[in-house]
């Protein structure tokens, strides 16, 4: 059972980085890379036997059956991963692995960095608990290590004016919204006496209640504003800026979707199912989702700062993924609706690696350049060849290109929207053109004439590089299988996602019947 | 022979079409240039003038500007790749070399990258001159696309209407046509979206109106003002090529009628025939598009062109899709 190893070894490696940074910042950044590494090891393993067994995972804490002596509902905490959350582990620890890979160059100038390296390692434990917990408190407790050390991160840089406000912002934001969801948590246990999502979701089917479509009000409400949706996405817009690009790379590619996107449909497939109005719910989910898909593309299209724009543009591409899920839940059960859903976890898996290059990317910039300002950085396809193609095989990914990875989650995510309902499609096809927009004035601003400022400029260094190499091989070659990806895993991964049944039955064998 | 059928012959056949068409487009140049001398009481350059151009300039020494990046080397090579990708996606009398349901979009994805190429390539100088040739060529770029692929989607949908197997490919047009319809509202339709398609083969191969990002009168040649020697080469060979692939879509979808048939050939004797009475059919339709329109008009300025782009083409376009589309929605 590796299952606990994702849990200990980012622990471990997080609680001993103290005593290991007495021994020097050599000895500390590499203790940091490699304990992410050995986190993506088992990452890899975790992945590939969920993914060749089809088989929902179930690891109990403390005893060998989740069930209590002589009851047939769980008591213990368990542990529960399906092929959803072990993509979801995979991408996390692989790009928390690059963000750490690329600390070691970028973070050079600061202090403070054995708080730095503890806390990007607290980080990724935070996301993988949302990803494998089978347990509502146990994933509040986890939302909350990770909402923390992101709080943490985004104010890391103290001696700046704006990670300090960036910072208060997302964790007065933050809080509001953890404090949605523990209240959520808290109506569910009064009204069913569990906490278990398996057994809950077993409760719910059985008798539904108002109380139940509360909890469900403050769940979607909580944890939009932890996905960065629209209504509640400017915490997002300052956040991201302000953090060190590391950071930023996993917020953007990761916090708000372990956080928000994936704990959604977890949320409303897992736990919620069928015992509420899908078509309802689906709908509101859709609404958000295409507030979110405008504005988000739109004011991307007019900043001048590039982090501010790229997280703009992950508000926009977060609405692509909402839209995904909202119409899975809206078409449940129909074929559409299935290549929505598949599009949504494909589009969450791509838009990991591109953001995350992206935003790697404007941090190699910046460190060469020490501004954010895109009028200033006319021209750096001269002095920064590397950078400025990665980012170009980046922006053309996240636009949808064909041989990139980009275009099919979007295309299943077009394709099923046009069949659900074509004004979804239109405005799927304007938020990509806000898209496009946006980043072709970007190239348009690195390709140009080079300005004085760019002139001394240099690709960085070696260890800066080499994660931007890395993840745009990654594109390159998602790129080239887009359907034999979508095939073999997104299209699995829905099924188990929507076998509610067998997300029940797998904490409690005995569970017969359904919704 | 999976791998003979699947990847040999493809391979060959995208050569053989790439050399012939190369030809072929450069020859239609300088028929072209004849043909406009002559209207203007000259005499002109030889037939071959084009071929000759291109060598010279191949063996040019090429001046790479010192403000320039990667990409100024990169986009003439990457141009071209595309344009020859597309001669696989493109009706040439016969069906395409890669056809598949859907090809249609890469079809016009490539045929945009072109441009996106180009315009890539002339920022990357660093010379303001370009630059504001790839302005244009974007605004220009932008205002066309929509009237055409509104057009080619209805009138592809159109005939999948009819049965077809592989709906949304670049084969629909040599299995039905949209004369074939018949009814008088479809061939009103047909013959708008026939000077939608003659309009937006002008723009696309930047003649008459709209010889506008390359202008060489107001911005010294526009998008191409740095290139010199082997890239230019390249990039004179891709407008050939485009201009040849842009004029057999037109000719695919309104004259699809092969030559075959009537003489009673069968295998690549057939192949061969219709790929040269296709070739005919092209070099007439640039002849009315390219050469009689750019002996006989001026340029547009650039906001002219635009509000010509959306505001004429773009609504004939709409309104002759409406009339195709019509019989089968009510």
């Amino acid at each position: 059972m590796m299952l606990p190893f994702l849990i200990v070894i980012p622990l471990f490696g997080a609680f001993s980085m103290p005593i290991v940074s007495l021994l020097g910042r050599k000895a500390r950044e590499a203790w940091a890379v490699i304990v992410s590494l050995a986190t993506l090891g088992v990452a890899g393993a975790v992945f590939y036997d969920i993914w060749s067994t089809k088989k929902v995972l179930v690891y109990t804490l403390g005893a060998k059956s989740p069930l209590g002596q002589g009851v047939d509902f769980p008591i213990r905490i368990v542990w529960e991963v399906d092929l959803l959350g072990a993509i979801m582990i995979l991408i996390v620890t692989f790009v928390a692995f690059m963000a750490i890979l690329y600390s070691i160059g970028y973070m050079k100038h600061d202090t403070g960095l054995e708080k730095y390296y503890t806390l990007i390692l607290i980080l990724e434990l935070g996301m993988l608990g949302i990803v494998m917990t089978g347990d509502l408190f146990n994933f509040y407790v986890f939302l909350e290590i990770m909402s923390i050390a992101s709080y943490a991160l985004v104010a890391f840089r103290t001696d700046t004016w704006e990670g300090i406000e960036a910072g208060i912002k997302y964790m007065f934001v933050g809080s509001i919204a953890s404090s949605f969801i523990l209240l959520a948590i808290a109506l569910l246990y009064g009204q069913y006496g569990t906490l278990t999502m398996s057994y809950l979701a077993a409760k719910m089917a059985e008798n539904p209640t108002v109380v139940g479509k509360v909890a469900l009000s403050l769940f979607i409400a909580g944890l939009l504003f932890k996905s960065g949706a629209s209504p509640v996405h400017m915490w997002l817009a300052d956040a991201h800026p302000a953090a060190p690009s590391p950071i930023s790379a996993m917020l953007s590619g990761l916090v708000i979707k372990a956080g928000g996107t994936y704990a959604l449909a977890r949320i409303l497939f897992s736990i919620y199912g069928t015992s509420v109005g899908m078509k309802t719910v689906g709908w509101v989910i859709i609404v958000f989702a295409c507030i979110t898909l405008i504005v988000g593309n739109a004011m991307a299209v007019i900043q001048t700062d590039i982090k501010r724009l790229l997280a703009y543009s992950s508000v926009g591409q977060i609405g692509y993924i909402l839209l995904g899920i909202g119409i899975g839940l809206a078409a449940y059960g129909t074929n559409a609706g299935e290549i929505a859903l598949a599009g949504a976890i494909y589009h969450t898996v791509n838009h990991a690696l591109m953001k995350a290059l992206l935003f790697l990317v404007a941090g190699a910039v910046i460190h060469e350049l020490g501004t954010r300002n895109l009028n200033e950085l006319s021209g750096i396809a001269k002095t920064m060849p590397k950078t400025t193609f990665a980012f170009l095989i980046g922006a053309a990914a996240i636009i949808g290109m064909p041989p990139l990875n980009g275009f099919a989650s979007k295309w299943l995510i077009y394709e099923s929207s046009a069949i659900f309902n074509p004004v979804l499609g239109a405005i799927a096809i304007i938020g990509t053109a806000f898209c496009t927009a946006a980043y072709v004035r970007v190239l348009y601003t690195f390709f140009g004439k080079p300005s004085e400022r760019v002139m001394e400029a240099k690709d960085p260094e070696g260890s800066m590089l080499l994660p931007m190499i890395i993840l745009v091989l990654a594109i390159i070659v998602m790129g080239l299988f887009p359907w034999q990806i979508s095939e073999k895993i997104m299209i699995p991964a829905v099924d188990m996602l929507k076998d509610q049944v067998h997300y029940i039955t797998a904490v409690i064998p005995n569970f017969i019947g359904g919704a | 022979m999976d791998i003979m059928t699947g990847v040999v012959y493809p391979v060959a056949g995208l050569v053989g079409l790439y050399i012939f068409v190369s030809l072929a487009s450069l020859i239609w140049e300088g028929i072209d240039r004849k043909l406009v001398a002559r209207m203007q009481r000259r005499v002109g350059p030889p037939l071959l003038q084009p071929l000759y151009d291109f060598f010279k300039l191949a063996s040019k020494e090429t001046i790479i500007p010192n403000t320039s990046n990667f990409m100024f080397r990169a986009a003439p090579v990457l141009s071209l790749a595309t344009a020859i990708a597309l001669l696989a996606y493109t009706p040439l009398g016969f069906e395409p070399i890669l056809t598949s349901k859907g090809d249609v979009i890469v079809f016009i994805y490539l045929l945009a990258l072109l441009s996106l190429f180009k315009i890539l390539g002339a920022i990357s100088s660093g010379n303001p001159y370009a630059k504001i040739g790839a302005a244009r060529e974007a605004a220009i770029m932008v205002s066309r696309e929509p009237a055409m692929m509104l057009a080619v989607f209805a009138i592809m949908w159109r005939l999948g209407k009819l049965g077809i197997e592989k709906p949304f490919s670049m084969s629909v047009f040599y299995q039905h046509n949209i004369w074939e319809i018949g009814t008088p509202m479809s061939f009103v339709g047909a013959l708008i979206l026939l000077y939608v398609f003659i309009v937006w083969l002008a723009s696309e191969i930047e003649v008459g109106y709209f010889n506008i990002p390359d202008a060489e009168e107001e911005i010294a040649e526009g998008l191409l003002v740095e290139y010199s020697g082997r890239y230019l080469a390249l990039f004179k060979l891709t407008k050939a090529l485009k201009a040849f692939i842009s004029a057999s879509l037109v000719v695919a979808i309104f004259f699809p009628w092969g030559i075959s048939g009537y003489l009673g050939l069968t295998g690549y004797a057939a192949t061969i025939a219709d790929l040269l009475f296709h070739t005919l059919k092209v070099f007439l339709l640039l002849f009315a598009v390219q050469s009689i329109f750019r002996a006989t008009t001026g340029r547009l300025k650039v906001t002219q062109a635009v509000s010509f782009l959306w505001g004429r083409v773009f609504a004939a376009s709409l309104l002759g899709s409406l009339l195709i589309a019509m019989e089968v929605i009510m």
